[in-house]
């Protein structure tokens, strides 16, 4: 529970040190920050009766009522506590902010505050979605930005690059922790982004950041998601991972809408590991294992549901009364993940994603490039195969033949051409010239040392359990490689100098354009068996294969 | 959980402004901002010593304004109310649980003082949770406010809900817990009486050998004693069953007004973006509405004045038949 409790014991210290009935006013972002970690009848029973967004225009005054605020301590979010202070609506005014607020808007608060209504002005640094223990996204609008070099879009790039700094700054802070920073150096971004957080940890906020000192100083790696462009281009098999692919996952939440032959009731549903217990013990399971378990899951229900149904005594009414409220919520789980489940299956078998998912993980994990090539193209010529998925396999089949048979390469996407579809086959190629061989510094494929190679040979003889499961993401490797101090330092150099020695005890691993969820389990699987390391995975969105083929396109009208 | 306060930065700079603000006002350079921002401060008279001396009185002025412009609604009282209630059964609920323990102990003597007092308490105890609901329920019904009135309303209905379902929850265990453990001692007294009974039954018949079946003064007494014992045992429970009855009828309206923990009705997100999505409805709805209310006009307009033509064509008419 490491973000999601950190975030949580902001909450809580910001709320129960304030009597009396409370009006909490936030910003579109602190809105999701909050809702990731809290519920609301949480928020109930801390006093707090209304939530309200910061550029509402409220009419009426309720002097009874004390303000507290969460915002990002942006220009525009100054501007509306500004017309707040000016014009005040509630009795008392508490100003927490998320992250480090300017002496020059401190200044202008206290200026506009006439009529001396402002409590309290704090920094408390939850500045990112706390969406599962040790995952965190940033929810960056505009992440295609990641992709482009800076002089493309010199201003937004700017922001973009700037909230990524205050979310990597605000996880450190609520951990108590001043890291040593290493970037892998194939990417300008990556580079720029560890620079400045070097800077701001080390220089401008240096007071701020003097925690107590650990023995091995925790690590801070910022790597780039076109060092490893086949994990998000993957079906997934396991459950969030699944989820997010197919229906998508918004700050735990996942719209059902569109879908047809949905009940009203489920038509958005939330998917927390922390509130939801069935679905923490069951995230991270595969598809399969999934089916059964939620078959346990109905029978355990309807064996309960008999026995409430068999009321004849007086005793069982009682019994019946007092159970009826865990009932109802049991109720309430079960079909909503018995929906998924369907929905899931539904769409695995409309899109035929069993072959194809295996055509994918052939492309990703093991060489042959002949037979993949038939293998390919005999699923481009199914009828049946939608656009996106022709486009993800010649995508994945492009990344891994560019060199060995580019001629192939170009065959696939000529062939491509002929199908309609709303993704350009241009695509492919603003791919390769994105994260191609060139550009990535990682072994993606495992081929480029005899350590490797040795390594995937022997796994190739073991076997594998799970064809649909065997890739395994480049983040794995790279975050072995840390725990066992043979991370390169010419591959990964260290900014300043503050290096390691050791083995951190702690490392934040942010992946500038998104993280995975698949990289995510990768992550809480290593957290689970490890003892002693600690990893935490944050990017600036969580991507899955259509979210990442958008950011391409977008890449590719500025070229 | 590192944070960072700036609350006595945040002082300072105020108290620095309050001090520089009146000059500015006065002074030549950048007071028009000024003025326009803190009209209050300069209402008639020489500016520069009267703005000195408003200066606080104004604040403390608007903030006795808001204070009594805005006394809290009524339903606040309510609400106070009801917690200061739910705290009552709290403590009332505690004595309970010492009288329970105390009337399940074996005792030599017959008083029925503990008995007593439990049912005074569990009476009272029940009247106050019911009161509780009551109010709970008129919370909801006072004056319609606006619709952030509204929605703090149903807010704090909703909590005092969860926290009155939870209490009742904790009073019916309590309550089933003393239920069985009382069934529990009088079945195994009623055992007892048995066994002792058969006993002396046997031995007597032993002893008398011929003589008359049946019970002595003293059995009989004794059979007595029980059976009132038992019927009294009787009503303790009928009255226990009562209010649990009681009980289960105000939690089926409780359990209308809590919200389910890890839906999506109780994420904070959804329910801002409802809000917000239903005042746009409203007023798209009152767009449509006036739409309506205007055509509704002209129709009408049209129809008098169709109808007045045919009047007239008819008066014409007949004023022409009549006149020839």
């Amino acid at each position: 529970m490491v973000l999601v409790g950190a975030v949580r014991d902001y909450l809580n210290r910001m709320l129960t040190d304030i009597p009396g009935m409370k009006v909490l006013i936030l910003d579109a972002q602190t809105v999701g920050i909050i809702s990731v970690a809290m519920s609301q009848s949480e928020l109930l029973q801390k006093e707090v009766f209304l939530v309200e967004k910061v550029d509402a225009q409220s009419k009426d005054a309720m002097g009874h009522l004390k303000a507290v605020t969460f915002l990002r301590p942006t220009a525009e979010n100054i501007q509306h506590l500004k017309r707040h202070l000016t014009n005040p609506k509630f009795g008392e005014y508490h100003l927490f902010f998320s992250n480090i607020l300017k002496k020059a808007y401190i200044q202008i608060l206290a200026d506009s505050d006439e009529h001396d209504l402002v409590q309290q002005v704090q920094e408390f640094f939850a500045d990112y979605f706390a969406i599962d223990p040790f995952h965190f996204t940033l929810n960056l609008s505009g992440n295609h930005l990641c992709m482009l070099p800076t002089v493309a879009d010199s201003h937004n790039s700017q922001q973009a690059c700037d909230r990524m700094l205050d979310g990597i700054a605000a996880v450190f802070l609520s951990l108590k922790k001043r890291p040593v920073i290493r970037y892998q150096r194939s990417s300008e971004i990556a580079q720029r982004l560890a620079q400045d957080s070097a800077k701001l940890m080390y220089e401008q906020e240096s007071g701020l950041f003097d925690f107590r000192r650990t023995e091995v100083a925790p690590l801070l790696l910022v790597i780039d998601r076109r060092d490893d462009p086949v994990t998000p281009l993957l079906n997934q098999w396991t459950y969030q991972a699944m989820v997010h692919e197919l229906l998508g996952i918004q700050d735990n939440r996942v719209d059902l809408t569109r879908l047809p032959k949905v009940p009203k009731d489920l038509q958005e549903v939330v998917l927390s590991s922390h509130q939801d217990a069935f679905f923490k013990s069951n995230m991270f399971e595969n598809f399969g294992d999934l089916g059964a378990n939620i078959k346990k899951l109905v029978d355990e229900f309807q064996q309960k549901a008999q026995s409430n149904q068999n009321i004849q005594s007086l005793e069982d009414m009682v019994k019946f009364v007092e159970n009826y409220p865990e009932y109802r919520k049991q109720h309430g789980n079960v079909s909503k993940h018995v929906t998924m489940m369907t929905e899931l299956s539904r769409i695995v078998d409309e899109r035929q994603l069993m072959a194809i998912s295996q055509i994918e993980q052939e492309l990703a994990c093991t060489a042959g490039q002949a037979a993949a090539f038939e293998a390919v193209l005999t699923q481009l010529n199914n009828e049946k195969t939608s656009d996106i998925d022709r486009l993800r396999i010649v995508m994945l089949y492009a990344l891994r033949y560019e060199r060995e048979s580019p001629q192939t390469v170009e065959q696939l996407i000529t062939h491509l051409r002929s199908w309609p579809s709303k993704y350009k086959p241009g695509l492919v190629h603003t791919l390769l010239r994105q994260a191609g061989f060139d550009k990535r510094t990682g072994d993606l494929y495992g081929n480029r040392d005899l350590f490797n190679k040795a390594r995937n040979m022997a796994r190739g003889l073991k076997g594998v359990e799970n064809v649909y499961t065997q890739h395994q993401p480049l983040l794995a490797q790279t975050i072995e490689s840390i725990m066992r101090g043979r991370l390169r330092d010419i591959d990964y150099p260290f900014v300043g100098n503050h290096f390691q020695q050791g083995r951190p005890q702690d490392v934040v691993v942010f992946i500038v354009g998104g993280t995975t969820y698949e990289e995510a389990r990768t992550v809480h699987l290593l957290n689970a068996t490890q003892t002693g390391t600690r990893v935490i995975l944050g990017g600036s969105v969580v991507q899955n294969s259509s979210s990442f083929l958008n950011d391409l396109e977008e890449v590719q009208r500025f070229q | 959980m590192a944070t960072r306060n700036h609350t006595a930065l945040y002082r300072r700079y105020r108290e620095a402004l309050r001090n520089v603000r009146p000059y500015a006002a006065t002074g030549p350079g950048g007071g028009s901002i000024e003025l326009v921002e803190a009209p209050l401060l300069n209402q008639g008279g020489p500016r520069g010593y009267n703005a000195i001396v408003s200066d606080d009185p104004d604040a403390t002025s608007f903030r006795a304004g808001m204070t009594t412009m805005n006394l809290p609604p009524a339903w606040v009282d309510i609400s106070d109310q009801v917690s200061a209630d739910m705290q009552r059964a709290q403590g009332k609920m505690a004595e309970l649980a010492k009288a329970h323990s105390r009337a399940l102990m074996p005792t030599f003597d017959e008083s029925s003082g503990e008995e007593h007092t439990i049912e005074l308490l569990s009476r009272e105890i029940t009247k106050l949770l019911k009161k509780c609901e009551q109010r709970l329920q008129q919370l909801s019904k006072g004056a319609p406010g606006s619709e952030q009135d509204a929605n703090i309303r149903k807010n704090v209905q909703r909590s005092l809900a969860t926290d009155l379902q939870a209490l009742s929850m904790d009073y019916r265990k309590q309550q089933k817990g003393y239920l069985q453990k009382l069934q529990r001692q009088r079945e195994g007294q009623s055992v007892d009486d048995g066994i002792g009974i058969g006993k002396q039954q046997i031995r007597q018949d032993e002893d008398d050998g011929f003589s008359q079946v049946g019970f002595n003064v003293q059995q009989m007494a004794q059979l007595r004693q029980t059976e009132a014992l038992s019927a009294e045992r009787e009503k303790e429970i009928t009255q226990i069953v009562e209010s649990v009855n009681d009980l289960a009828q105000i939690m089926k309206d409780l359990s209308i007004l809590v919200i389910d923990q890890g839906t999506i009705v109780d994420r904070i997100d959804y329910n801002i973006t409802r809000v917000s999505t239903s005042v746009e409805q409203g007023v798209k709805e009152l767009v449509k509405a006036e739409e309506t209310q205007k055509k509704g006009g002209m129709v009408m307009c049209v129809m008098v004045l169709v109808a007045l033509c045919a009047l007239m064509l008819f008066v014409y008419v007949l004023k022409k038949i009549l006149g020839f």
